[in-house]
C-alpha cells in the first residue's frame, strides 16, 4: 500500500481561515505557501487524506520550513535546517525554520522520545526532495529542456544562455495549477554536503549575545502579571478560602475557577503579595509515608498491561525461566531502587496569554505545542482552532515541559481579567508543581553458567516504566515486566525515562555476576552480546579507555556499562577515585552509534550533556518529601552537577551512513549510573544498589 | 520608593523603585535588558550574572541600592557593535552551550574570571565558575572556550 502513496504538492490557498491563522500567516511574509499531501497515485489523486503546509517560498528566495517540533537545546533547529538545505540543494543560510506555532505549522507530535530525528527528519527530507524534483520539472517544462540534464545548485537551475530557474519561480509555474505529484529520491548520504558536517548552531550568535528571546523574555505592553495559589501537593482540592483582603489591594484581581485560584496585578511583586494574603483550606492531600515508598510502590503494583505492541511493551518473554534456572550453575537475586528527581530546566516556565474575542494566543516554552493547545481547549471547552500556542526556543526541558500547566493557568487568568497576562513560575514552583522523574523498584533474578553465559533472566520494574526493559544480551530464557503502580508524587516523562533505572539495575546486576564468577566485567558482556554494533562500541571505547591496563584498587576504580536504547548503541567507561566518602570522577570515555550522523558536533554535545545530567541522578540528585509536600524544592537544597563534579569526557562517534539516524538526545544518559557504580565497586568492593549512590555510599561505612 | 541613577553598559538611567529591588528586576522590567536571566532567585545558578565595576555578581540577590553610582555591564554591553567580545567568540567557536539559557551569565562570569586571572588553569576555571550552572552539561566546552579566550587575549 505504502508504495502507491505519492507526494502531491500544491499552492496554498488561504480561505476561510480563523483569525489566529490569518494572523499567523503574516509571520511568513510575502511569498507562496506550499501544501503537501500523500495520495494514492492509482486512484488519480482524488482523495485528499491530509494536507500539510510544510514549505513556504518567499519572494526573496528564502525557503521556510514549518514544523511542530521545537528547539530545547538539543540542536534540531540546526539539524533540520541541514536536512532541508541538503535536499533542496540550497545553502543553509537560505533556509528558515518556523517551529511550534500551532496556527501555522503541521502537528509533528511533541518534541519527546528522541523522535525528531527518526520521524520528522524523513518527513522534511521527503517534502524538500519533492520540492527539488518539482523545481527541475517546472524548469524543464518552461524551457522545453530534458529533465535529466537539469541539476539544482545553490537553489537554482542554470540553463543555456544564462537562464536561471529558482525556487521563487515556482510560484508562477502553470504546472502548479493543480496538485502535482512529485516524488524524488533523497540525496544519497554518501554524497551529503551539508548533512554530516558540524554546522554551527543556527541560533548560536543570538545566544552568545544574550539576544535569543525565550518565552520568559517576551515583553508585552499592558500585560498584567499573574500568580497562582498552589496547593501543598497535587492530591489536594481547594476547600474554603477567603480572598477578600487580596481583592482590596490596589489593582489586584482575584480569579477563581473550580480548584484554581490566582491573582493578577500590575507587577510580579504585587501579585506575589496578593497571593500571600489569601487564606485557603486544602483538603485530602496525603502523599503517604516516604519511608515506605518502595514497599508501597510494590504493594500497589498492577500486573503488566498487555497493550498492542508499541515502542515499549510492558512484558517481554522468551523460552522458559524454570528451564533456564534449572540448568544454570549459579544464581543471583538482587533488588535495585531509584528515587524521584527533578528535571530542573534552568528556564522556569513562563506563559503569556491574550484573548481576542473567543480566541486565545499563548506564548510559552513547551515541548509539545499541540498537546498544550488540546489540553487548553479541553479544559475550557472551546475548539482547538481557537487556541494558538507559539513556542519560543526553550531554556530546556529534558522531558519536563510536556503538559499544559503554567500555560493553562495563564489562560485562565487572562480570561478572568480580559487582559493579557504573563505568568512566570518561580524555581520553587518548577520543583514542586511540575511532575518529576518516577521512583522505581527493580528486581532481578538470574541464572548463569561458570563461563558467564546467562541462561535465565527475570526482571521486574515497579512504577518506573518499560524503556530499556529489553536487555541487549542473548539470553535464551527471559521474562521482563513493567508493573504500573500508584505514585505519591506526580510523575511524568524524563530524559530516557525508565531506561535510566532499568539500565542501572540490569548493568549493575551483570557487573555483580562478573564479580561472583571472577570474570572481567567487559568479558562477561562480550560473551552475552551478539549485536555487532554494541560489540563495536564496547571494544572501541575499551581500547581508547585503556581497559585492563591498570588494576582497580586502593581507592581507584575502573568500570563500564552498555546499553541499546531508542536505536542508540552506547558504551561508557569510567575512572574514579574515592577519598573517604567522597567520590571524584576522573575520566569517562563513551562510544556511541546512532546510525548516520547529521551533525557530529551537536551529537557529541548531546552525548556529553546527557552523561553529565546522568551524574546528578547517579550520585546525589533526589527530591525529598514528607506526607504533604516536597521539602527541598530550591537549588540551595537540591544539588545538580556543577563544574567541579564533571570528569574529563571523551566521546567517540561511530558513523554509519547506511543506517537511518536514530535520535540521540536521551539514550546516552542511561549508562552513567551503572558505569559509575561498576567503578565504585571496583575501587572499594562496595556494591550500591540504589540511586542516588552517594548517600548510601557515605552511610555504608568505610 | 527611591530614585536611583544607574550606569548600565555606559549609559545613564534614572529608575524609581524600592531600595531592596534586585538589580535583575530593574534590568529586565525597567530597562528591558533581557540578557541576564532569572534562574533560581537565590544566587545559586549564576544565570543572572552581570558585572559591577568589573566583578561578577548575582543580580537576582543584589539590591539596586548596592549598584547605584557604579558601573554595571550586562551581556548586551559586552561586544562592540557587530564585534563579539573574545569570550563570546570563544563560546561560539566551541559550541559551549545547548539551550543557551545559562550562557549570558556564564559569559559574564568568564569575563570577570579572566580579568582577575588572565591565565587560569583548568582547576581555576572549575573553581571560579562553580557558581554557574549549565543544566545541559556543556561544562567541558566552556572550559575550552575560556582557555581559548585567555590565549586570544595573550595573542592580542
Amino acid at each position: 500500500m505504502a508504495e502507491n502513496l505519492r507526494t502531491f504538492i500544491e499552492r496554498g490557498l488561504v480561505t476561510g481561515a480563523s483569525f489566529t491563522r490569518r494572523e499567523a500567516l503574516k509571520r511568513l511574509g510575502s511569498g507562496t505557501l506550499f501544501l503537501f499531501s500523500l495520495r494514492n497515485a492509482k486512484a488519480g489523486g482524488q482523495k485528499q487524506p491530509f494536507l500539510t503546509s510544510r514549505l513556504h517560498i518567499g519572494e526573496d528566495g528564502i525557503v521556510t520550513v514549518l514544523t511542530g517540533k521545537v528547539e530545547c537545546g538539543q540542536g534540531v533547529r540546526t539539524t533540520l535546517t541541514q536536512v532541508a538545505a541538503e535536499e533542496l540543494s540550497l545553502e543553509p543560510g537560505r533556509v528558515r525554520l518556523i517551529m511550534g506555532d500551532t496556527a501555522l505549522v503541521p502537528d509533528d507530535g511533541g518534541t519527546w522520545g528522541s523522535l525528531t530525528t527518526p520521524e520528522t527528519v524523513p518527513v522534511i527530507r521527503k517534502a524538500c526532495s519533492a520540492m527539488r524534483e518539482l523545481l527541475c520539472r517546472c524548469a524543464a517544462s518552461e524551457w522545453h529542456a530534458d529533465l535529466k540534464t537539469l541539476t539544482v545548485t545553490n537553489g537554482q537551475i542554470s540553463g543555456t544562455g544564462g537562464r536561471i530557474y529558482a525556487y521563487r519561480d515556482l510560484t508562477r509555474s502553470p504546472l502548479l495549477a493543480n496538485a502535482v505529484s512529485a516524488d524524488a529520491r533523497s540525496i544519497d548520504p554518501n554524497s551529503w554536503r551539508v548533512c554530516g558536517t558540524s554546522l554551527r548552531a543556527i541560533n548560536g550568535a543570538a545566544i552568545v549575545r544574550g539576544a535569543l528571546p525565550y518565552s520568559s523574555d517576551l515583553v508585552f505592553d499592558r500585560a498584567l502579571h499573574g500568580r497562582v495559589l498552589h496547593p501543598p501537593n497535587h492530591r489536594c482540592t481547594l476547600g474554603s478560602f477567603d480572598a477578600s483582603e487580596a481583592e482590596h489591594l490596589p489593582e489586584v484581581r482575584v480569579v477563581h475557577d473550580g480548584n484554581f485560584l490566582g491573582v493578577t496585578a500590575p507587577t510580579p511583586d504585587q501579585a506575589a503579595a496578593a497571593v500571600a494574603v489569601i487564606r485557603a483550606e486544602w483538603t485530602n492531600g496525603e502523599l503517604g509515608d516516604p519511608r515506605n515508598l518502595f514497599a508501597d510502590l510494590k504493594a500497589k503494583a498492577k500486573p503488566p498491561e498487555l497493550k498492542e505492541a508499541g515502542r515499549y511493551p510492558a512484558l517481554l518473554e522468551a523460552g522458559s525461566l524454570a528451564v533456564g534456572m534449572e540448568a544454570a550453575e549459579h544464581k543471583l537475586e538482587a533488588t535495585y531502587h531509584i528515587t524521584y528527581i527533578g528535571h530542573v530546566p534552568l528556564e522556569a516556565r513562563t506563559a503569556i496569554a491574550q484573548w481576542q474575542g473567543d480566541q486565545v494566543t499563548v506564548h510559552c516554552g513547551t515541548q509539545a505545542p499541540f498537546s498544550v493547545r488540546g489540553e487548553i481547549a479541553k479544559a475550557l471547552n472551546i475548539p482547538a482552532e481557537n487556541v494558538r500556542v507559539i513556542v519560543s526556543d526553550t531554556g530546556s526541558g529534558y522531558g519536563a515541559k510536556h503538559n499544559s500547566e503554567c500555560e493553562l493557568e495563564a489562560v485562565r487568568l487572562a480570561r478572568g481579567t480580559q487582559e493579557p497576562v504573563r505568568l512566570a513560575w518561580s524555581r520553587h514552583e518548577e520543583f514542586t508543581q511540575a511532575y518529576c522523574r518516577p521512583a522505581a523498584v527493580m528486581e532481578v533474578r538470574s541464572g548463569v553458567q561458570g563461563d558467564g553465559k546467562i541462561l535465565a533472566w527475570e526482571f521486574h520494574n515497579y512504577n518506573g516504566g518499560a524503556a530499556s526493559l529489553a536487555a541487549p544480551y542473548q539470553i535464551p530464557n527471559r521474562y521482563a515486566a513493567y508493573h504500573a503502580s500508584e505514585s505519591p508524587l506526580r510523575q511524568g516523562s524524563y530524559r530516557s525515562l525508565a531506561a535510566v533505572g532499568n539500565t542501572f539495575a540490569r548493568e549493575t546486576h551483570v557487573d555483580e555476576l562478573a564479580a561472583m564468577l571472577k570474570l572481567d566485567p567487559l568479558e562477561i558482556r562480550l560473551r552475552n552480546i551478539d549485536n555487532a554494533r554494541l560489540k563495536a562500541v564496547l571494544t572501541c571505547a575499551a581500547e581508547r579507555f585503556g581497559w585492563g591496563k591498570s588494576r582497580s584498587g586502593n581507592g581507584v576504580g575502573y568500570g563500564l556499562a552498555c546499553n541499546v536504547e531508542k536505536g542508540g548503541h552506547l558504551a561508557l567507561f569510567t575512572e574514579l577515585e574515592v577519598d573517604g566518602s567522597n567520590v571524584h570522577l576522573k575520566r569517562m570515555v563513551a562510544a556511541f552509534d546512532v546510525g548516520a550522523i547529521i551533525n557530529p558536533d551537536i551529537l557529541s554535545n548531546q552525548v556529553e550533556g546527557a552523561i553529565i545530567q546522568g551524574i546528578g541522578g547517579a550520585l546525589f540528585e533526589q527530591l525529598e518529601f514528607d506526607k504533604t509536600r516536597i521539602l527541598n524544592g530550591r537549588l540551595v537544597a537540591y544539588r545538580v552537577p556543577r563544574f567541579t563534579d564533571v570528569p574529563d569526557i571523551e566521546v567517540i562517534l561511530v558513523d554509519h551512513r547506511d543506517i537511518p539516524s536514530a535520535g540521540a538526545g536521551e539514550s546516552p544518559i542511561t549508562t552513567t549510573a551503572p558505569s559509575i557504580g561498576s567503578a565504585l565497586f571496583a575501587a572499594t568492593g562496595k556494591r550500591i544498589r540504589e540511586l542516588p549512590m552517594l548517600p548510601a555510599f557515605a552511610g555504608s561505612g568505610s | 520608593m527611591t530614585n536611583f541613577r544607574l550606569n548600565v553598559n555606559g549609559a545613564e538611567f534614572s529608575v524609581t523603585t524600592n531600595e531592596t529591588t534586585p538589580v535583575l528586576s530593574v534590568l529586565r522590567d525597567n530597562l528591558h535588558l533581557m540578557g541576564a536571566k532569572p534562574g533560581c532567585g537565590e544566587g545559586q545558578c549564576g544565570a543572572c550574572t552581570v558585572l559591577v565595576d568589573g566583578n561578577a555578581i548575582h543580580s537576582c540577590i543584589t539590591p539596586i541600592s548596592d549598584v547605584a553610582a557604579r558601573s554595571v555591564v550586562t551581556i548586551e554591553g559586552l561586544g562592540r557593535g557587530a564585534q563579539l567580545h573574545p569570550v563570546q567568540q570563544a563560546f561560539l567557536d566551541h559550541s559551549a552551550f545547548q539551550c543557551g539559557y545559562c550562557t549570558p551569565g556564564m559569559i559574564m562570569a568568564c569575563v570577570a574570571l579572566l580579568k582577575k586571572n588572565p591565565h587560569p588553569t583548568v582547576q581555576d576555571i572549575r573553581r571560579e565558575l562553580n557558581g554557574n550552572l549549565c543544566r545541559c552539561g556543556t561544562y567541558a566546552r566552556i572550559i575550552k572556550a575560556v582557555q581559548q579566550a585567555a590565549e586570544s587575549a595573550q595573542d592580542g
